[in-house]
């Protein structure tokens, strides 16, 4: 992580904030910080990924307590309902579909379900990226060759395509398996970063000159090279909850995914093909939008993190 | 100096006037390039010299008018051959940048496109300004290879970048530059990213080269050896304003100013072995929080009252020699009593 | 070059191979398994099961050596039909048939068949290649451009109105799910405005003849006019949809791109020269932007399958994606496999041609 060329008049406009004299002593006081308090004071200094931490921190809210709040249950069907579903009203803002289940109840509840799978997939798919990567930059050779062959095979298969087959086949409409199949089938990107961090950190002068003192490989490993691939894990990461969250949903648009009786904002939507067609627009917009928000906030919070986490961007 | 808004006498080739140049960040305002004045002669070769921030590369990029955003020029004068440059038209500015003023720049490993054979980079500028065929453009191209001195420049013509070392790319930068017969070279650095060995080929290359063409040329340069051996006048610039200038053997064998006189002592060669090697204290100010008065009070040696309120102005002490400071614009009855016994920078060394 | 690419071509073998297996392990691990399909198929009579299991080297409750029986069986390695490795003619199987090999198996182009309509997967492909490259090609030249364009404006025109628009607009749509965008599309233009048709790839009351069969060709070279402009109708929500999401995430990428190499060094020596601002823009800055923008173009096609099978569901395109779903649903094994293999083939294909073009695109890169 060379400091920039004090030289360039880009070096003047970047110098930042701080107590020093001059340029060159604003970079030794940013040194000082650690690369997490420096990182943290990025992000919230960036705006976007603000706005994505509320947004995305209202839907685990929503998440969590929305269901003991809620007047209606997603799947108690009240009597009183016209055919089609009753257009948003004060009584139920989002409206109610064909069987007159509030559509606001299915939002509130299907992000429980739809968080969840976010969060968790992401989170074996974290675990199990950075190990197969760390092992096979860490072993190298045939193990490494592996490894890398079968990240390949992941990417030269259409991963909707997996997905689907996977969902219908071994899904059993329930969560935990469909969980384990989005968090196993979406590691490939994470493994393919950490293994590129190990190639180009074995070299890099942090590395050589631990090595030069007598720090043993292992701890080379665990202590200097994945916290600094640690970053764009984290960016990725972030990548996957968001597209996780998305094929979910479309997965049980298609009936592949969870069963009717669990209510995720995709189970939401699995009508709204036919509805559309009457006209009866809030079936589909609202669960829609929540995904929509979901992933954008994530994205947000994503580059937020990005420019948070790159050593190169400085404030 | 002349006026403002008249251009200068016909021998001045590039006069810049009170130049203001400012980076506008997060954080606010930089003043880069703070108010400078200099002015080169036809033929004439002028070193600018100071520690890194201090704005000389932002001077020779507002010349060629290559200042981007966030930065921006907001005030002075530069004239060049009878026009200010600040206030031509981008069309204008085209036609006399590669073509009446060229630049070489310092990192000769970046400054190249590396997806273009060094012919085409060369040609491409004989082409834009000489309006040369395809033809002739790549034998120019040829020719100034040649010049700077690249063995089988035919086959040299067509390779990329990559296949070069360093030293040869900066050769290429140089034929580049000379390749539109230039009025005025601006040089940034160029020997700086270079081996030692190399840095005195490419030196005494500029040296023929300025010669043999009879460009004026500015050198900028944090190192005063460099400026020794290559030029005629130096200007030594310090948080963005220039603060001595005058003829190199006269201000590096008699510095007026303090800062320039520590430059001087903190080169190891100047001082006799055994010598601590004199260092100037403290660091380049934060171009946020500016000394109110002279920039280079909280550093220099020499500070009394009058400098910590007071930015001197730059000052003819005669013999074609300026300073800034205020050991030189003060009545004698002023001066602190160290000073008034004789000890001035000057007389020290 | 051409020892570069038949090097990478073998490079290319052993994840070949490895697709081979994971499509085959993803059908046969399904609970169930083919059998369970076929007995609950009430077209297909007892001989043809026998028939095709023996073909397959199918059997109930294979173990690991029959599973990989029929494996090799679906590869093209094994004989299933008595013989082994060797052919009916005797010679290994693996070799083609013209040379005495077999003639089971993917490797000597037999797909087998879809077990919902007991027709060959090849031909069921084929059928639904026209419709599928139709959206596809359309979508990929549409999403390339205008993300191309929208990004290099926007890394121009950096911090301009423009800039933020366009930043705004990539960020919007790159949230959005395709499929629920389609559904959305189809609503607003299809059922309220009724400006365009949301179903299928042609008019079935006024064409000639239903799409990809021969008399449908035969009309559309007699007079392509209206069949295109039925066509071209038809693609205006379901490319939109497809691309939306793809041109918001590449103008972004493009945009990078621009402005990593807008702020290199050599673009500064290029205004030095004097060169205009738009020469100096797309001759030298754009140029080099060009390189990682080229790899990913090639890369992304991958992410148009999956775009493709969202979209298809939704406007019921009859193209590859929708004949997929349907394959998910009926649990049609061979047919899955079939499209599978076929589509990841073509992004390794499309990998390939990524390699070669940045070796054309970088004269740094040697290919040796």
């Amino acid at each position: 992580m060379a400091l920039p060329d004090m030289q360039s008049p880009s070096a003047l406009q970047l110098g930042g904030p701080g107590d020093g004299a001059g340029t060159e002593d604003v970079e030794v006081a940013l040194e000082s910080l650690s690369q997490w308090q420096l990182a943290w004071r990025r992000f919230k200094l960036h705006r976007l990924a603000a706005v994505g931490l509320c947004i995305f921190g209202f839907m685990v809210l929503m998440a969590i307590f929305g269901p003991i709040l809620d007047p209606y249950d997603p799947i108690f069907i009240p009597n009183a309902h016209v055919p089609g579903g009753d257009p948003p009203s004060l009584a139920h803002l989002f409206g109610t579909d064909d069987v007159g289940r509030d559509v606001f109840a299915m939002v509130v509840n299907g992000a429980r379900i739809s968080v969840t799978i976010g969060v968790f997939s992401m989170l074996i798919a974290g675990i199990v990226g950075v190990l197969v990567g760390a092992v096979a930059g860490y072993v190298g050779g045939l193990v490494d060759n592996v490894l890398m062959r079968i990240v390949d095979v992941f990417f030269a298969i259409p991963f909707l395509f997996v997905i689907l087959v996977a969902s219908r086949f071994f899904g059993q409409g329930q969560l935990i398996p469909l969980i384990l199949i989005f968090g196993l089938l979406s590691w490939p990107l994470i493994s393919r970063l950490v293994r590129a961090m190990f190639l180009s950190l074995r070299e890099a002068d942090f590395v050589e000159a631990a090595r030069a003192v007598g720090v043993s490989d292992f701890r080379i490993t665990f202590r200097h090279i994945l916290p600094s691939a640690l970053g764009p894990v984290i960016v990725a990461m972030t990548l996957i909850m968001a597209s996780n969250i998305v094929l979910e949903a479309f997965v049980s648009f298609l009936g592949f995914g969870l069963t009717e009786d669990q209510t995720s904002w995709g189970n939401a939507l699995s009508n709204a093909q036919t509805v559309l067609s009457q006209g009866n627009w809030w079936w589909a917009f609202f669960p829609g939008m929540a995904i929509a928000l979901t992933v954008l906030a994530i994205n947000f919070i994503g580059d937020g993190l990005r420019d948070a986490l790159d050593p190169r961007s400085r404030l | 100096m002349s006026e403002p808004g008249v251009p200068p006498p016909e021998d001045v080739l590039l006069e810049v006037r009170g130049l203001r140049t400012e980076f506008r960040v997060l954080d606010g305002i930089v003043p880069a390039v703070d108010g400078v004045d200099f002015s080169l002669r036809r033929g004439e070769t002028l070193g600018l010299v100071g520690e890194s921030g201090s704005g000389k590369s932002v001077t020779s990029l507002s010349i060629m008018r290559l200042i981007e955003r966030p930065g921006a020029i907001v005030g002075g004068e530069i004239w060049f051959e009878g026009r200010d440059l600040l206030k031509l038209s981008e069309g204008d500015m085209e036609d006399i940048r590669g073509n009446e003023i060229t630049m070489i720049f310092q990192e000769p490993m970046t400054s190249l496109n590396p997806v273009f054979t060094v012919g085409e980079q060369i040609a491409e500028s004989v082409r834009l300004h000489r309006h040369a065929s395809k033809k002739d453009a790549w034998d120019r191209a040829i020719e100034m290879l040649k010049l700077v001195g690249i063995p089988s420049p035919e086959r040299r013509v067509k390779q990329y970048p990559h296949e070069m070392s360093g030293g040869m790319r900066q050769r290429v930068v140089i034929a580049m530059a000379l390749a539109c017969d230039p009025k005025l070279i601006i040089a940034d650095e160029p020997t700086t990213a270079l081996d030692v060995t190399i840095q005195a080929q490419i030196l005494e290359l500029m040296k023929r080269i300025q010669a043999e063409s009879g460009a004026a040329m500015l050198l900028i340069t944090h190192d005063l050896a460099v400026v020794a051996e290559t030029v005629q006048r130096i200007a030594v610039m310090y948080a963005g304003k220039i603060v001595e200038s005058g003829a190199v053997e006269e201000t590096l064998l008699h510095p007026q100013h303090p800062y320039t006189e520590g430059l001087l002592t903190s080169i190891p060669s100047r001082v006799a072995r055994g010598q601590r090697l004199n260092v100037i204290k403290g660091t380049v100010p934060n171009p946020f929080r500016l000394p109110k008065g002279c920039k280079f009070e909280p550093r220099c040696p020499y500070s009394f009252e009058p400098c910590k309120d007071n930015d001197p102005p730059l000052e003819s002490i005669g013999n074609d020699r300026k300073v800034r400071c205020w050991l030189h614009g003060l009545p004698e009855h002023a001066l602190p009593v160290t000073v008034a016994a004789g000890t001035t920078p000057g007389g020290a060394s | 070059m051409t020892k570069f690419i038949i090097r990478r071509v073998i490079q290319a073998l052993p994840v070949i191979w490895l697709i081979t297996v994971v499509s085959f392990l993803l059908m046969q691990q399904a609970p169930g398994g083919p059998q369970a399909v076929f007995n609950q198929n009430p077209h297909i009579t007892p001989e043809q099961v026998d028939a095709w299991l023996q073909r397959w080297c199918l059997v109930r409750n294979a173990d690991i050596l029959q599973t990989i029986q029929e494996y090799l069986g679906w590869l093209g390695v094994y004989n299933c039909t008595g013989g082994g490795f060797l052919s009916s003619q005797g010679l290994p199987n693996f070799l083609p048939a013209f040379l005495g090999g077999g003639t089971n198996g993917v490797i000597h182009g037999d797909f087998g068949f879809s077990i919902s309509s007991g027709q060959p997967v090849l031909s069921l492909i084929a059928q639904r290649l026209p419709a599928t490259a139709i959206l596809m090609g359309t979508a990929w030249i549409l999403w390339v451009v205008i993300a191309t364009l929208a990004g290099v404006l926007a890394a121009v025109k950096r911090y301009s109105l423009i800039d933020q628009v366009i930043t705004i607009l990539s960020y919007v749509f790159y949230s959005l799910p395709t499929f629920w965008l389609g559904l959305i599309l189809i609503f607003i233009f299809g059922v309220e405005l009724r400006l365009f048709p949301a179903q299928g790839i042609i008019n079935v009351r006024t064409s000639p003849a239903p799409f990809g069969t021969d008399a449908y060709w035969h009309a559309l070279f007699a007079n392509p006019w209206p069949q295109l402009v039925d066509i071209g109708q038809h693609l205006v929500l379901p490319v939109t949809t497809l691309i939306a999401v793809s041109v918001a995430g590449d103008s972004r990428f493009v945009r990078s791109a621009m402005l990593e190499s807008l702020s290199q060094d050599y673009v500064r020596t290029a205004r030095a020269k004097g060169l205009p601002g738009r020469t100096v823009i797309f001759r030298h800055a754009f140029r080099n932007a060009l390189l990682p923008i080229v790899t990913n173009i090639a890369l992304e096609i991958a992410f148009l399958f999956g775009g493709a099978i969202a979209t298809e569901t939704v406007f019921s395109y009859p193209g590859m994606g929708l004949l997929f779903y349907d394959g998910v649903n009926e649990r049609d094994y061979f047919l899955l496999m079939g499209i599978l293999l076929i589509a990841s083939l073509f992004i390794v294909f499309m990998n390939l041609v990524a390699d070669v073009l940045y070796v054309m695109v970088d004269p740094r890169i040697k290919y040796d």
